[in-house]
Protein backbone atom coordinates (compact mmCIF):
# COMPACT_ATOMS: atom_id res chain seq x y z
CA UNK A 1 0.00 0.00 0.00
CA UNK A 2 1.36 3.06 -0.96
CA UNK A 3 0.51 6.99 -0.46
CA UNK A 4 1.28 10.60 -1.99
CA UNK A 5 3.89 10.13 0.88
CA UNK A 6 5.96 7.53 -1.29
CA UNK A 7 5.65 8.89 -4.38
CA UNK A 8 6.69 12.38 -2.95
CA UNK A 9 9.97 10.59 -1.23
CA UNK A 10 10.57 8.24 -4.63
CA UNK A 11 11.32 11.69 -6.41
CA UNK A 12 13.44 13.01 -3.24
CA UNK A 13 15.79 10.29 -3.49
CA UNK A 14 15.80 10.06 -7.26
CA UNK A 15 16.44 13.96 -7.05
CA UNK A 16 19.07 13.69 -4.93
CA UNK A 17 20.83 10.65 -6.94
CA UNK A 18 20.79 13.35 -9.53
CA UNK A 19 22.45 16.15 -7.48
CA UNK A 20 24.93 13.34 -6.38
CA UNK A 21 25.90 12.58 -10.51
CA UNK A 22 26.31 16.59 -10.89
CA UNK A 23 28.77 17.17 -7.93
CA UNK A 24 30.68 14.28 -9.35
CA UNK A 25 30.90 16.08 -13.01
CA UNK A 26 31.41 19.43 -11.31
CA UNK A 27 34.37 17.80 -8.95
CA UNK A 28 35.54 16.12 -12.33
CA UNK A 29 35.81 19.22 -14.29
CA UNK A 30 39.81 18.69 -14.57
CA UNK A 31 40.07 15.03 -14.42
CA UNK A 32 42.70 13.74 -17.12
CA UNK A 33 43.03 9.98 -15.74
CA UNK A 34 40.94 6.87 -14.96
CA UNK A 35 40.79 5.43 -11.57
CA UNK A 36 43.75 2.91 -12.66
CA UNK A 37 45.88 6.16 -13.61
CA UNK A 38 45.81 5.90 -16.92
CA UNK A 39 45.43 9.02 -19.53
CA UNK A 40 41.90 8.82 -20.03
CA UNK A 41 39.34 11.82 -19.53
CA UNK A 42 36.76 11.68 -16.93
CA UNK A 43 33.31 10.80 -18.98
CA UNK A 44 30.37 13.08 -17.73
CA UNK A 45 26.93 11.08 -16.62
CA UNK A 46 23.74 11.62 -16.28
CA UNK A 47 20.98 10.46 -14.18
CA UNK A 48 18.14 8.44 -16.24
CA UNK A 49 14.61 8.57 -14.86
CA UNK A 50 11.84 6.19 -15.24
CA UNK A 51 8.24 6.03 -13.39
CA UNK A 52 7.99 3.39 -11.19
CA UNK A 53 4.78 1.65 -11.14
CA UNK A 54 5.76 -0.24 -7.67
CA UNK A 55 5.34 2.94 -5.99
CA UNK A 56 1.95 3.65 -7.76
CA UNK A 57 -1.24 5.25 -5.64
CA UNK A 58 -5.09 4.12 -6.62
CA UNK A 59 -5.80 7.99 -8.11
CA UNK A 60 -3.18 6.76 -10.85
CA UNK A 61 -0.27 8.51 -9.20
CA UNK A 62 3.02 6.84 -10.31
CA UNK A 63 6.84 7.50 -8.55
CA UNK A 64 10.24 7.74 -10.15
CA UNK A 65 13.03 5.88 -9.64
CA UNK A 66 16.69 5.78 -11.29
CA UNK A 67 16.67 3.51 -14.50
CA UNK A 68 20.30 4.29 -14.81
CA UNK A 69 23.54 6.35 -14.40
CA UNK A 70 24.53 6.60 -18.24
CA UNK A 71 27.95 8.14 -19.69
CA UNK A 72 27.55 11.29 -22.11
CA UNK A 73 29.10 10.50 -24.89
CA UNK A 74 30.03 13.70 -25.73
CA UNK A 75 34.13 14.29 -27.27
CA UNK A 76 36.84 15.43 -24.52
CA UNK A 77 37.53 18.85 -24.73
CA UNK A 78 41.33 19.46 -25.93
CA UNK A 79 43.31 22.09 -24.61
CA UNK A 80 47.01 22.74 -26.06
CA UNK A 81 49.38 22.07 -23.11
CA UNK A 82 52.60 20.37 -24.48
CA UNK A 83 54.21 19.85 -20.85
CA UNK A 84 51.41 18.14 -19.73
CA UNK A 85 52.39 14.56 -18.52
CA UNK A 86 48.79 13.81 -19.70
CA UNK A 87 49.47 15.62 -23.20
CA UNK A 88 49.37 13.11 -26.49
CA UNK A 89 52.18 13.38 -29.70
CA UNK A 90 50.55 16.74 -30.37
CA UNK A 91 51.04 18.50 -27.59
CA UNK A 92 46.97 18.01 -26.40
CA UNK A 93 45.71 17.22 -23.78
CA UNK A 94 41.85 15.40 -23.52
CA UNK A 95 39.83 17.42 -20.01
CA UNK A 96 36.38 16.13 -20.16
CA UNK A 97 33.86 18.28 -21.68
CA UNK A 98 31.82 19.63 -19.06
CA UNK A 99 30.01 22.63 -19.22
CA UNK A 100 29.86 24.23 -15.91
CA UNK A 101 26.98 26.76 -16.66
CA UNK A 102 24.83 23.74 -18.12
CA UNK A 103 25.41 21.50 -14.38
CA UNK A 104 24.89 24.63 -12.07
CA UNK A 105 21.46 25.09 -13.86
CA UNK A 106 20.92 21.31 -13.38
CA UNK A 107 21.82 21.71 -10.02
CA UNK A 108 19.45 24.22 -9.20
CA UNK A 109 17.20 22.11 -11.28
CA UNK A 110 17.53 19.37 -9.00
CA UNK A 111 17.59 21.76 -5.51
CA UNK A 112 14.03 23.08 -6.95
CA UNK A 113 12.61 19.74 -7.74
CA UNK A 114 13.75 18.65 -4.33
CA UNK A 115 12.30 21.65 -2.36
CA UNK A 116 8.64 21.15 -4.34
CA UNK A 117 8.51 17.61 -2.98
CA UNK A 118 9.61 18.30 0.54
CA UNK A 119 6.32 20.93 -0.31
CA UNK A 120 4.30 18.43 -2.04
CA UNK A 121 5.30 16.33 1.82
CA UNK A 122 3.90 19.01 3.68
CA UNK A 123 0.73 19.41 1.66
CA UNK A 124 -0.07 15.55 2.44
CA UNK A 125 0.88 15.92 6.12
CA UNK A 126 -1.68 18.88 6.30
CA UNK A 127 -4.41 17.31 4.77
CA UNK A 128 -4.08 14.15 7.07
CA UNK A 129 -4.25 16.59 9.59
CA UNK A 130 -7.15 18.29 8.28
CA UNK A 131 -8.92 15.23 8.23
CA UNK A 132 -8.23 14.16 11.57
CA UNK A 133 -9.71 17.31 12.75
CA UNK A 134 -13.19 16.08 11.62
CA UNK A 135 -12.42 13.32 12.93
CA UNK A 136 -11.74 14.00 16.82
CA UNK B 1 -16.30 -2.11 35.94
CA UNK B 2 -13.48 0.46 34.71
CA UNK B 3 -11.77 -2.17 32.39
CA UNK B 4 -15.02 -3.16 30.94
CA UNK B 5 -16.24 0.13 30.48
CA UNK B 6 -13.15 0.94 29.07
CA UNK B 7 -12.44 -2.42 26.95
CA UNK B 8 -16.46 -2.00 25.21
CA UNK B 9 -15.25 0.52 23.65
CA UNK B 10 -12.47 0.98 20.48
CA UNK B 11 -10.00 1.61 23.07
CA UNK B 12 -8.01 -1.58 23.58
CA UNK B 13 -7.90 -1.63 19.62
CA UNK B 14 -6.43 2.42 19.88
CA UNK B 15 -4.15 1.58 22.45
CA UNK B 16 -2.27 -1.74 20.60
CA UNK B 17 -2.11 0.69 17.75
CA UNK B 18 -0.52 3.87 19.84
CA UNK B 19 1.55 1.35 21.37
CA UNK B 20 2.98 0.18 17.94
CA UNK B 21 3.40 3.37 16.59
CA UNK B 22 5.81 4.54 19.72
CA UNK B 23 7.62 0.99 19.55
CA UNK B 24 7.95 1.30 15.30
CA UNK B 25 9.27 5.08 16.19
CA UNK B 26 11.96 4.03 18.68
CA UNK B 27 13.57 1.82 15.70
CA UNK B 28 13.22 4.10 12.92
CA UNK B 29 14.93 6.47 14.83
CA UNK B 30 17.52 4.32 15.94
CA UNK B 31 18.13 3.81 12.01
CA UNK B 32 17.98 7.05 11.35
CA UNK B 33 20.34 7.53 14.06
CA UNK B 34 22.54 4.45 12.87
CA UNK B 35 22.65 6.11 9.18
CA UNK B 36 26.17 6.12 8.75
CA UNK B 37 27.24 3.92 10.83
CA UNK B 38 29.10 1.05 8.25
CA UNK B 39 27.33 -2.39 7.87
CA UNK B 40 24.29 -1.01 9.80
CA UNK B 41 20.96 -2.83 8.67
CA UNK B 42 17.91 -0.74 8.80
CA UNK B 43 15.42 -2.56 11.15
CA UNK B 44 11.56 -2.45 11.06
CA UNK B 45 8.35 -3.77 13.12
CA UNK B 46 6.16 -4.56 9.80
CA UNK B 47 3.19 -2.29 9.65
CA UNK B 48 1.40 -4.72 7.39
CA UNK B 49 1.67 -8.15 10.03
CA UNK B 50 0.61 -5.39 12.89
CA UNK B 51 -2.04 -4.49 10.67
CA UNK B 52 -3.31 -7.75 9.59
CA UNK B 53 -3.08 -9.25 12.90
CA UNK B 54 -5.12 -6.69 14.39
CA UNK B 55 -7.63 -6.97 11.91
CA UNK B 56 -7.86 -10.80 13.46
CA UNK B 57 -7.94 -9.46 17.15
CA UNK B 58 -10.89 -7.27 15.96
CA UNK B 59 -13.16 -9.53 14.13
CA UNK B 60 -12.37 -12.27 16.78
CA UNK B 61 -14.06 -9.50 19.61
CA UNK B 62 -17.06 -9.40 16.89
CA UNK B 63 -17.34 -12.88 16.28
CA UNK B 64 -17.12 -13.87 20.15
CA UNK B 65 -20.60 -11.02 20.14
CA UNK B 66 -18.91 -8.63 21.70
CA UNK B 67 -20.73 -5.70 20.89
CA UNK B 68 -19.53 -2.27 21.78
CA UNK B 69 -22.04 -2.18 24.70
CA UNK B 70 -22.05 -6.64 25.43
CA UNK B 71 -19.50 -6.33 28.44
CA UNK B 72 -21.46 -3.74 30.20
CA UNK B 73 -24.37 -5.78 29.60
CA UNK B 74 -23.06 -8.82 30.89
CA UNK B 75 -22.32 -7.20 33.95
CA UNK B 76 -25.27 -5.66 34.67
CA UNK B 77 -26.88 -8.93 33.54
CA UNK B 78 -24.70 -10.46 35.97
CA UNK B 79 -23.31 -12.94 33.37
CA UNK B 80 -20.09 -14.30 33.08
CA UNK B 81 -16.85 -13.12 31.32
CA UNK B 82 -13.19 -13.40 30.82
CA UNK B 83 -11.47 -10.81 32.84
CA UNK B 84 -8.46 -8.91 32.02
CA UNK B 85 -8.36 -10.38 28.64
CA UNK B 86 -9.19 -8.63 25.89
CA UNK B 87 -8.11 -10.27 22.67
CA UNK B 88 -5.47 -8.32 21.47
CA UNK B 89 -2.38 -11.47 22.48
CA UNK B 90 -1.19 -11.62 19.19
CA UNK B 91 -0.98 -8.03 18.26
CA UNK B 92 1.50 -8.04 21.23
CA UNK B 93 3.62 -10.50 19.88
CA UNK B 94 3.36 -8.89 16.88
CA UNK B 95 5.14 -5.83 18.27
CA UNK B 96 7.80 -7.75 19.35
CA UNK B 97 9.41 -9.60 15.83
CA UNK B 98 12.03 -6.96 14.34
CA UNK B 99 12.46 -7.78 10.78
CA UNK B 100 16.07 -7.13 9.71
CA UNK B 101 16.55 -6.50 5.69
CA UNK B 102 19.80 -6.83 3.96
CA UNK B 103 19.74 -3.93 1.99
CA UNK B 104 21.79 -1.86 4.21
CA UNK B 105 21.32 1.17 2.02
CA UNK B 106 18.15 2.57 3.23
CA UNK B 107 18.40 5.93 2.61
CA UNK B 108 17.39 9.21 5.00
CA UNK B 109 14.26 9.76 2.65
CA UNK B 110 12.44 6.50 3.36
CA UNK B 111 12.99 6.64 6.85
CA UNK B 112 11.85 10.19 7.66
CA UNK B 113 8.80 9.53 5.41
CA UNK B 114 8.16 6.07 7.47
CA UNK B 115 8.75 8.02 10.61
CA UNK B 116 6.04 11.04 9.30
CA UNK B 117 3.90 8.31 8.64
CA UNK B 118 4.49 6.40 11.83
CA UNK B 119 4.06 10.28 13.20
CA UNK B 120 0.52 10.80 11.85
CA UNK B 121 -0.90 6.87 12.65
CA UNK B 122 0.69 7.97 16.40
CA UNK B 123 -1.75 11.00 16.21
CA UNK B 124 -4.87 9.55 14.86
CA UNK B 125 -5.18 6.67 17.59
CA UNK B 126 -4.58 9.37 20.43
CA UNK B 127 -6.98 11.90 19.03
CA UNK B 128 -9.76 9.21 18.60
CA UNK B 129 -8.49 7.70 22.49
CA UNK B 130 -9.05 11.65 23.28
CA UNK B 131 -12.63 11.69 21.63
CA UNK B 132 -13.73 8.65 23.25
CA UNK B 133 -12.69 9.96 26.59
CA UNK B 134 -14.20 13.21 26.43
CA UNK B 135 -17.72 11.71 25.34
CA UNK B 136 -16.99 9.17 28.51
CA UNK B 137 -16.82 12.60 30.73
CA UNK B 138 -19.36 14.05 29.03
CA UNK B 139 -21.68 11.47 30.27
CA UNK B 140 -20.21 10.67 33.09
CA UNK B 141 -20.33 15.11 34.70
CA UNK B 142 -23.98 14.91 32.88
CA UNK B 143 -22.79 18.04 31.36
CA UNK B 144 -23.15 18.68 27.79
Amino acid sequence: MFNALDISTSALVAQRTRLDVISSNLANISTTRNERGEAAPYTPRYVMFETDPEVATRGGGEGVKVASVEYSNVQPSLKYEPGHPDANEQGYVAYPNIDMTTEFVDALEATRAYEANVGVIEITKDLGQQTLQILA
Amino acid sequence: MLSSLFDSSTLPVLEQVVNFTQARHGVLAGNIANIDTPGYKTRDISPDEFQSRLKEAVEARWQKNISPTYEINAQLAGRDKVIGHDGMDKVRESVKSILYHDNSNVGIEQQVAEITKNHALHNLALSLMTAQFRLMRTAITERV
